[in-house]
């Protein structure tokens, strides 16, 4: 890799004030490729500068902040990031994690870099492209160019950072009309190395008029030692290495278009020394569905940045999320409908399981504003706290101005009932199995949603083994 | 389908309508007859919905030129709720969710309305409740559905198979459908069009307005128009929506530019 | 349907705005202590209560006027208030039968429904009239007393069980609670009281019935419930006031204590003047309104149809002290014109496993401001202790403004509370909607109204939910257009 070919004339004077934040943009940019195709490098080379730009405004958010007020990001700061890519995977590694129904539809990254060897897209549908963006040919790459790191709020500080650096990224374009029903899976791989690692994963969706499609995005780590996935095990077990830090940066964008269709399932099961920052920005026009269940288990410190912007009458959005965290975990949603039209629709449901010390954050933000009459927007935040050390945080957040609406939020916090568990252990469940029966109830409303069977099934036994570490720790 | 010799349900002439003042329709001519189905075409903003709503009554729009004769009568001053009672039904782009009233409620007073104004008595409750879910199972809902208020938390294909139910209870001599196929997915588009076609008898007639191809799949139009501007531009058989699909609405508007032009 | 039979709708004139013409015993204007001793004196009042009263003052006069409440009016002069009207040939002595009420009294409740002679009285529900803050009769006080229940005026209990009025007045809403409490413990009139005793299921609904006359008299009536271990009680109230051009303050507090097992069910409609469609009159309605959950497993449910009154600044809440305690709240709260309602609930749970829940229903048409503003206080020792609470807002037509206030404070983390708010709208597009379905304006309103009002109306006494419905129909008779 030629790093120098990379560096942005305006290096200098992008330089943030913010000395870490300085330290992670250049290691972005030193990250960047310029791609084969020289009309494409200037499009693509003009985007980075835009985002590295774009910092040199910003620094790295603290508590003051809003947007980050229950969200520490100092244990975050305590590392220095490397963006040294390189890590190989052997094929055999990667079989428990590809998914039966999308054999031929897997595109894998790790590090944020695209693995040819890994991935797997012989045998696509028609009517979608689905490919890695740096190989991908200049007379495609130009139709990108309005959708690549469009979206509203791309100098958002991380989004910003990943842009910098974008080079590889899973693409997803789906003609008009094309009813894809096979999954596309996205494979995005963290190996960290002796420095802790930085990657920073890019995917791009575009469903066309009326057409339809289903991916799966999903983040996870492998360490190093022996390079097998992580099942979110909590203390390293004897002679292990504990897990090395990394940071993963990721960024999703997805256009559905007219009438389009897009089912989102978002899955990041990072390790327990993982940072994970993650934004998926959607835009939605006239009469299109979107669909996301993000379901989240792992890393120290994880955040979800989930930004929907509805460009037209009658777009539905349903928002899915369940949440899983135990130990020291904190993980913080943040979502954001926007509405500028009239007619549209949303529902929101997230749920949060917090054990031990873990901090889950909600703040569900919905702008219906005075153009956006007939707006239909419910959400849910629902949790439950199985220790008494366990915390939440939750902000259901509407402003809404127009008149003629319905909308409608909750908030509650819960722990497991005591009627409830002394009902099934009076049926002679021991305390742990009735205790897990009542966990595994209230995530499998958010799993059922999940289309993907084998998906499915996977992520309800990663619950259940989370736990069942945990039940025989406790002795 | 067309029938020689069927009566005229709809005879739309020279409409002009505008809203707030701004003209939204400029002198639409359509004539439907009993057994036809139409299709109205047309991009976003050439008043295609405009249209639908005007022949409704909707209160927002005021019609400045133009009648609209409907089963030999013209209905211009009429109130929605007559004009409905007449044998005008419209299923709406975007039904409403009406919170506390239940969907069964709603469909009963809809119903017996109706039977008040053709001096019938006032149907019980438990019959009703019969014969509206026979009417469930054209559109494939379930009759929980009926405890439900109406079109409350209802997905938007629930909402559209609500209006086609609502449509096979009031049995219409019109039906118009203002884009009742947006926002459906395939599987609730296939169940939309099959209700249409097994409720087009020969006594009465259908106008889909649609914004997108794919329904004339499903449900195949005698006649298909293209509105531009507040008037229709093109009129012509299935094989011209085909041809839009394929070649978009350019050829339409050159060809309309060209014919002012001419002129 | 247009903007006219909108306003007609709304202009539905208030049909209880007559005056009664009689002859009152009113004092001058202005408050100081010899008034409170006046009032006191006039009322031959224990010493205890005159404590009470003077202690109240004194506090009082240490307070500012709340304004952090989402409604706005001007100044209140409470020097050009009188602070005490009763109609002559009714001092304080109760009358022994209604022979000797003023007939013209007599003809008002049988003019506002509510019959009291015994011919045509209600037959299931007891009565205490009051007539400008004086308790003019009560009906069925024999066939209570025979279970045991006291039901009479505050006044004549002060007389009569001056020992149960001491223990509990002022225990549940302190004389210095807030600026207008400690207003009306100082100088009220009159108003109602309800004893059940232990284990006894009162036999009938209870009812007082307010009845605002005078245009310069300010209206502060105190109600005290008591139940007994193991009792049960539904009581309801009803206000109607004339029409005047002035304001009139209304400034009542109402206790509530249920021992153990107790429950108590205090339902209200109130439909004081709301000031003429320009917002000039009407009732300013600054009440108190508090019950305690003393004794565990104790229950108490406050159901309020509120119709009337210029501004209404009205929280009645539940202090669940007792383990196992459960309070309700079920509203409708009904704004139209220029009125302004800033009402809602507070849930304070301090026993174990306490229960709370809170339906809050408000509709705003016209001008009006409709706010709900509650509280739900977890206390430190509330283990396990739940609160649902549900405020969903309807706005009709276009100037309507509505809000929702809630705050929720958490202070242990064995407890749940769940809150769901919802605003939605009677306007032109929803009335299309049922048009084009052939179903009339009229027809539109009262099913969308009842619809949204159900859950509420469950909760009223029978007698008087559909009379609730009417009222609702009947003010809001073409609001939309």
């Amino acid at each position: 890799m030629n790093a120098q070919t990379s560096f942005s004339s305006k290096e200098i004077q992008a330089a943030s004030s913010d000395q870490y934040l300085n330290g992670l943009l250049k290691q972005c940019q030193g990250q960047a490729v310029a791609l084969q195709d020289s009309e494409t490098a200037t499009w693509l080379q003009q985007v980075r500068d835009h985002a590295s730009s774009s910092l040199a405004q910003s620094s790295m958010p603290t508590k003051r902040d809003e947007e980050w007020r229950f969200t520490d990001l100092s244990p975050l700061m305590q590392h220095d990031f490397q963006a040294d890519g390189e890590a190989s995977v052997a094929p055999s590694t990667v079989e428990g994690l590809t998914l039966p129904e999308a054999s031929t539809t897997r595109l894998v990254f790790v590090n944020g870099v695209y693995s040819h060897q890994l991935s797997d897209v012989t045998d696509l549908p028609k009517g979608v492209y689905v490919g890695n963006l740096s190989c991908m040919s200049a007379a495609h790459t130009y139709r990108l160019q309005n959708y690549l790191a469009q979206q509203e709020g791309s100098e958002e500080l991380f989004t910003a950072l990943n842009t910098a650096s974008l080079t590889d990224a899973a693409v997803i374009w789906a003609a008009p009309n094309q009813i894809v029903e096979t999954p596309i899976h996205l494979l995005f791989l963290s190996v960290p190395g002796e420095t802790p690692t930085l990657s920073q994963p890019r995917a791009l969706v575009v469903a066309h008029t009326s057409a339809s499609l289903e991916v799966i995005e999903q983040y996870t780590s492998l360490s190093e030692s022996e390079n097998r996935p992580n099942t979110g095990e909590l203390p390293a077990r004897q002679g292990e290495l504990p897990a090395r830090p990394y940071l993963t940066n990721a960024v999703t964008e997805i256009w559905a278009e007219e009438n389009a269709q897009v089912t989102h399932t978002r899955v990041q099961q990072e390790s327990q020394q993982g940072f994970h920052i993650g934004k998926s920005a959607i835009t939605q026009s006239r009469d299109s569905r979107y669909t996301c269940n993000a379901i989240s288990f792992g890393a120290r410190l994880s955040r979800h940045n989930l930004d929907v912007f509805c460009h037209g009458s009658q777009s539905d959005t349903n928002l899915n999320g369940l949440t899983v965290i135990r130990g020291e975990q904190l993980s913080d949603t943040h979502s954001a409908i926007a509405y500028t039209t009239p007619h549209c629709t949303s529902d929101q449901l997230h749920k949060c399981i917090i054990d031990d010390r873990a901090h889950a954050v909600f703040n569900g933000k919905v702008f219906v504003p005075k153009a956006a009459q007939l707006t239909n927007a419910a959400q849910l935040n629902r949790n439950l706290l199985l220790s008494p050390k366990a915390h939440v945080n939750t902000k259901p957040q509407l402003q809404i101005t127009a008149d003629n609406v319905q909308c409608s939020h909750g908030a509650t916090v819960s722990q497991l009932e005591a009627d409830e568990l002394f009902y099934l252990r009076s049926r002679g469940l021991n305390e742990s199995d009735a205790r897990n029966l009542l966990i595994d109830a209230f995530a499998a409303e958010m799993l059922q949603r999940i289309p993907t069977p084998s998906l499915r099934k996977t992520l309800s036994a990663s619950l259940r083994e989370g736990r069942g570490q945990k039940a025989e720790g406790r002795g | 389908m067309i029938r020689e010799n069927s009566n005229v349900i709809l005879s739309v002439r020279n409409l002009t309508a505008e809203v707030e003042g701004t003209p939204i329709l400029n002198g639409v001519n359509l004539e439907v007859k009993a057994g036809e189905i139409h299709a109205i075409m047309g991009r976003n903003g050439s008043g295609k919905s405009t249209l639908s709503k005007v022949l409704a009554g909707h209160p927002d729009y005021k019609v400045t030129e133009g009648e609209i004769i409907f089963q030999g009568e013209n209905i211009l001053e009429m109130e929605p709720d007559e004009r409905s009672l007449k044998g005008m039904f419209l299923a709406f782009q975007y039904p409403l969710e009406i919170p506390g009233v239940s969907t069964l409620d709603f469909l009963r007073v809809a119903y017996n309305s109706q039977r008040k104004q053709q001096g019938l008595e006032e149907m019980d409750a438990f019959d009703f409740e019969d014969l509206v879910e026979e009417k469930l199972e054209l559109v494939k809902m379930d009759p929980s559905f009926l405890e439900r208020s109406l079109n409350e938390g209802f997905s938007g294909g629930e909402k559209k198979r609500n209006e086609i139910l609502q449509m096979a209870l009031l049995e219409p001599a019109l039906g118009i459908l203002d884009e009742t196929d947006s926002g459906l997915d395939i599987d609730a588009l296939k169940i939309v069009a099959n209700g249409v076609n097994q409720l087009a008898k020969p006594d009465n007639a259908t106008v889909m307005i649609t914004h997108y191809q794919r329904i004339l799949n499903y449900v195949e139009p005698d006649y298909v128009h293209v509105m531009r501007d507040g008037r229709i531009v093109t009129s012509g058989g299935k094989e011209l929506a085909q041809e839009l699909e394929e070649r978009g609405y350019e050829w339409i508007e050159e060809e309309a530019v060209s014919e002012v032009s001419a002129q | 349907m247009t903007a006219t039979t909108a306003k007609n709708l709304i202009d539905q004139p208030y049909k209880y705005g007559f005056v009664t013409d009689v002859e009152s015993d009113t004092i001058p204007k202005g408050l100081n202590e010899d008034v409170i001793r006046m009032i006191s004196a006039k009322k031959n009042e224990p010493e205890f209560m005159l404590d009470f009263r003077l202690k109240a003052y004194r506090q009082w006069q240490k307070m500012n006027e709340p304004n952090w409440f989402h409604a706005s009016y001007s100044p209140i002069d409470y020097q050009d208030i009188s602070y005490y009207s009763a109609p002559k040939n009714n001092d304080s002595e109760k009358k022994q039968s209604l022979d000797e009420v003023d007939p013209a009294l007599l003809e008002t409740f049988e003019k506002l429904g509510l019959p009291l002679s015994e011919q045509k009285r209600l037959s299931n529900v007891a009565v205490d009239a009051v007539f400008d803050s004086v308790s003019i009769a009560t009906t069925f006080k024999e066939k209570l007393a025979k279970e045991g229940v006291i039901f009479c005026s505050i006044s004549e209990a002060l007389q009569e069980y001056p020992e149960i009025v001491k223990k509990y007045l002022g225990s549940v809403v302190p004389v210095g609670d807030n600026f207008f409490a400690a207003l009306n413990s100082a100088v009220f009139t009159d108003g109602s009281f309800v004893y059940v005793p232990k284990g006894v299921t009162c036999p009938m609904e209870l009812s007082t019935y307010f009845r605002i006359n005078s245009g310069e008299t300010g209206q502060f009536e105190r109600t005290l419930i008591v139940a007994e271990d193991s009792s049960h009680v539904s009581y309801l109230e009803g206000c109607t006031a004339p029409m005047y051009d002035t304001n009139q303050l209304h400034a009542a507090v109402v206790e509530l204590v249920a021992l153990d097992d107790a429950e108590i069910k205090y339902s209200t409609t109130q439909n004081w003047f709301a000031g003429d469609e320009n917002g000039k009159g009407g009732i300013y309605n600054f009440v108190t309104k508090r019950g305690k959950c003393q004794g565990k497993n104790s229950k108490i449910s406050w159901t309020q149809v509120e119709t009337g009154s210029a501004i209404t600044l009205k929280y009645p809440s539940c202090v669940l002290v007792g383990d196992n305690s459960v309070g309700e709240f079920y509203s409708i709260a009904l704004t139209n014109n220029m009125q302004q309602a800033d009402t809602g609930t507070k849930m304070v749970h301090i026993g174990k496993n306490t229960r709370s829940k809170i339906i809050s229903k408000g509709i705003s048409a016209g001008n009006s401001t409709n706010s709900y503003r509650g509280l739900v206080k977890m206390g430190p020792k509330a283990h396990g202790a739940r609160n649902y609470s549900q405020c969903d807002s309807m706005l009709i037509g276009d100037n309507a403004e509505a809000n929702t206030f809630p705050y929720i404070q958490v202070d242990n983390d064995t407890t749940k509370v769940e809150h769901e708010a919802s605003t939605s709208k009677i306007g032109e597009d929803q009335l299309f909607y049922f048009a084009q379905r052939g179903i009339s304006e009229e027809d539109a309103v009262s099913m969308m109204v009842s619809g949204f009002c159900q859950e509420v109306f469950n909760q009223l006494p029978m007698e008087f939910a559909s009379e609730a419905d009417k009222l609702l129909s009947l003010k809001l008779e073409n609001s939309v257009g």
